[in-house]
């Protein structure tokens, strides 16, 4: 694994991390140190040990070994003063139902020790943040999903934890929502100093928000590092897709070997040429020429940005859907 | 809801039976003919016999019995096998004569189904009233005269008051639903992992759980003693008594719902485990039928049982010692402690379950 060699003293750390359910490993000797203040990406496909990781770093799933470390000491899920630094945002939502949005942030900050006053007047913040504010007095059950969503967000906020870890944030949401919420997680990191682990599988998410990304697979983290230099590995500059239709053997050969004429870094992935170089628009007429003149039919031609999606499947030879 | 039902369960059971002492109905098949010539009496013997039985009451004026004739015996076992009535007397046609001749007894046949509880009353008091007859016919003094006497004031109890505080114990009882869908709905929502999050202990959760339906027994236990009351039930004892015991029933049930709960992960569950301490208690109790006890040991004088373990089991004798003999504090000492002692456990149990189960990482 590489990229993360250089985190001293981290702030999180899980060293050795394994836990099995039955004959499934799903999360497979995960070493990861996470710096302070930064946002941290954990992308990877369903079930490839995200939530896992989570879980068992706030406590609520004990690893069958390894170890997890806050600030340099053990995280004990029975240490109230541990449980206090840090804040969790489940995939699902989880809301008392029968108890409107400023009676349940309240009563969360309460749990968590948190001076009534000081939890009153975050609750506002927190509700006016996420545009809830005019629904305080809402019962939670009577929201619609986008704004329980919301809620739920803000739920592992009142205590204001030095590390919040965010499962799946943006699963659900309303693209108006999302982007409320990314802007938002974005700026509480920043203005406060504060830690945030999420897991995603979904490459725009983690590009967006994530100074760094470890993408994981089959429990095993696989690469650690910025989105950009994640991108930077697989080439600069576009990715040109040419779908092709019917093709036989012979022709599309002939027909990729047109393209590497133009564009070295090409390769056939499924019945798709796929081609990476900087400035590819400039290109693209005399490449998609070239793969008419040998013979073959064109589908659809996509031109785009290098993504995270790129860095997975050259990873792992598969799609992050698939 | 929970505080509502009790009063109403009350109020439906007091419109069934009303507010006087248990009447058993009797059915008398009169094929009698003749005069009784030995009362002296135009009537037949059997009449004279039935009008007796009718006339019987309580010392509250209630009746004792409620006679009805039927015309045929097919007529009078269709009525006893609906359990329609108690028990069937006939008299046969020479019952008069017989009586009066002296030369043969003269018999009388009491028909009916010894499962019926009510069967054993009524048979009782047919065959007094018969022997009461007996004697007054042959003109003797009885030599032998049985007094009957009644604990406390339990002889003068009606049917709503004698079963009042089994009603109140099955239904204190109900509140270990409550507690066990309350607690399943945290872990079915999911809500219980962000309490664990925030280092709450399950003694905590719980205790605060136990705190808010031992307010809601509280209220449920006065609100249905209140209603009981305004319907005509009497406690013979001090009644703050009985509803100290009620109320430590109640958190006795509330700890048998903690341990509910530790079983079940969604709300559907829960509501269908708890029907099994539901039952258990109801049956084995005592609260509904007396069950002989199972001998665990002795502690002194007093003999555990295994339906000891029942809180419930303890309330049943508790409440009645208060209501219907009419004793205090002091006599139901004990029972009080083992409600205070079982509680207690149950709720340490269900605590103990809870974290394992819940609330501990796995």
């Amino acid at each position: 694994m590489r990229g993360d060699e250089g985190v001293h003293s981290p702030m999180l750390s899980l060293g050795g991390l394994n836990k099995r359910y039955g004959a499934l490993k799903a999360v497979d000797d995960l070493s990861l140190g996470i710096r302070e203040g930064e946002i941290l990406g954990l992308l990877g496909p369903n079930g490839a040990g995200k939530t896992t990781t989570i879980l068992m770093v706030c406590g609520l799933l004990k690893p069958d070994s390894g170890t997890i470390t806050l600030r340099g000491k053990p995280v004990d899920a029975r240490d109230r003063r541990t449980l206090a630094r840090i804040g969790y945002c489940p995939q699902s939502i989880v809301l008392w139902p029968k108890l409107t949005c400023l009676e349940q942030l309240e009563f969360i900050g309460r749990m968590y020790g948190v001076q009534p006053v000081i939890a009153r007047r975050r609750c506002g913040e927190l509700l006016e943040t996420v545009g809830l504010v005019e629904k305080r007095d809402r019962l939670a059950a009577t929201l619609s999903g986008g704004m329980q969503r919301r809620l739920n967000l803000i739920m592992g906020l009142v205590h204001d934890p030095e590390l919040l870890l965010l499962d799946e944030p943006e699963a659900g949401l309303d693209p108006q929502s999302r982007i409320l919420v990314r802007d938002y997680i974005r700026g509480w990191a920043r203005e406060r100093g504060r830690t945030v682990v999420l897991t995603t599988h979904n490459m725009d998410e983690a590009d967006r928000m994530s100074n760094r990304v470890a993408i994981i697979d089959h429990g095993k983290l696989l690469l650690v590092d910025t989105p950009e230099a994640l991108k930077r590995e697989m080439g600069e500059g576009d990715v040109l897709e040419i779908d092709l239709l019917a093709a036989t053997g012979a022709t599309v050969e002939a027909g990729l070997a047109a393209v590497r004429g133009l564009v070295p870094q090409a390769a056939l992935v499924g019945h798709t040429i796929v081609a990476r170089a900087p400035n590819l628009i400039s290109l693209l007429p005399r490449l998609t020429g070239n793969v008419l003149q040998a013979g073959l039919k064109v589908g659809e031609v996509r031109l785009r940005e290098n993504s995270l999606e790129d860095v997975f499947i050259s990873l792992t030879g598969r799609r992050l859907r698939e | 809801m929970v505080v509502s039902l009790i009063p109403l369960f009350l109020f439906m059971y007091w419109s069934f039976v009303g507010g006087g002492s248990t009447s058993y109905k009797v059915l008398a098949l009169n094929e009698d003919r003749g005069e009784c010539a030995l009362l002296g009496s135009q009537r037949s013997c059997a009449s004279e016999v039935i009008g007796a039985l009718d006339s019987i009451t309580y010392r509250t004026k209630d009746r004792l019995l409620h006679v009805r004739e039927v015309t045929s015996r097919q007529a009078g076992e269709a009525i006893l096998r609906e359990n329609r009535a108690a028990a069937m007397v006939v008299f046969p046609e020479g019952f008069s004569q017989a009586a009066s001749s002296g030369l043969q007894p003269a018999t009388v046949t009491i028909v009916g189904d010894p499962n019926n509880p009510y069967y054993t009353v009524a048979a009782v008091t047919i065959n007094a009233t018969l022997d009461e007859f007996a004697w007054k016919a042959v003109g003797l003094e009885r030599p032998v005269v049985a007094e009957e006497r009644m604990l406390g004031g339990s002889g003068g109890r009606t049917e709503f008051e004698t079963y009042t505080p089994g009603l109140l114990v099955a239904a204190v009882t109900l509140i270990l639903f409550s507690v066990a869908i309350s607690i399943s709905r945290e872990v079915e929502y999911g809500t219980i992992r962000r309490l664990v999050m925030t280092g709450a202990s399950s003694t905590s959760f719980l205790g605060g759980i136990t705190g808010v339906y031992t307010l809601v027994g509280l209220i449920t236990v006065l609100l249905a003693y209140g209603v009981a009351t305004a319907l005509g039930f009497r406690s013979l004892g001090p009644i703050w008594v009985g509803i100290l015991v009620s109320v430590l029933t109640s958190v006795a049930s509330i700890g048998l719902g903690l341990v509910t709960a530790c079983f079940s992960r969604t709300v559907a569950r829960a509501a269908v485990i708890a029907n099994f301490p539901l039952l258990l208690v109801l049956f084995f109790s005592n609260a509904m039928f007396p069950l002989p006890g199972a001998r665990l040991f002795a502690v002194g004088q007093r003999v555990i049982h295994l339906q000891d373990v029942l809180p419930q089991t303890h309330a049943v004798v508790a409440l009645n010692k208060v209501f219907s003999l009419g004793l205090g504090l002091r006599e139901v000492t004990f029972e009080m402690a083992a409600l205070v002692v079982l509680a207690f456990a149950y709720f340490m149990a269900g605590t103990w379950l809870f974290r394992r189960m819940h609330m501990r990482a796995n």
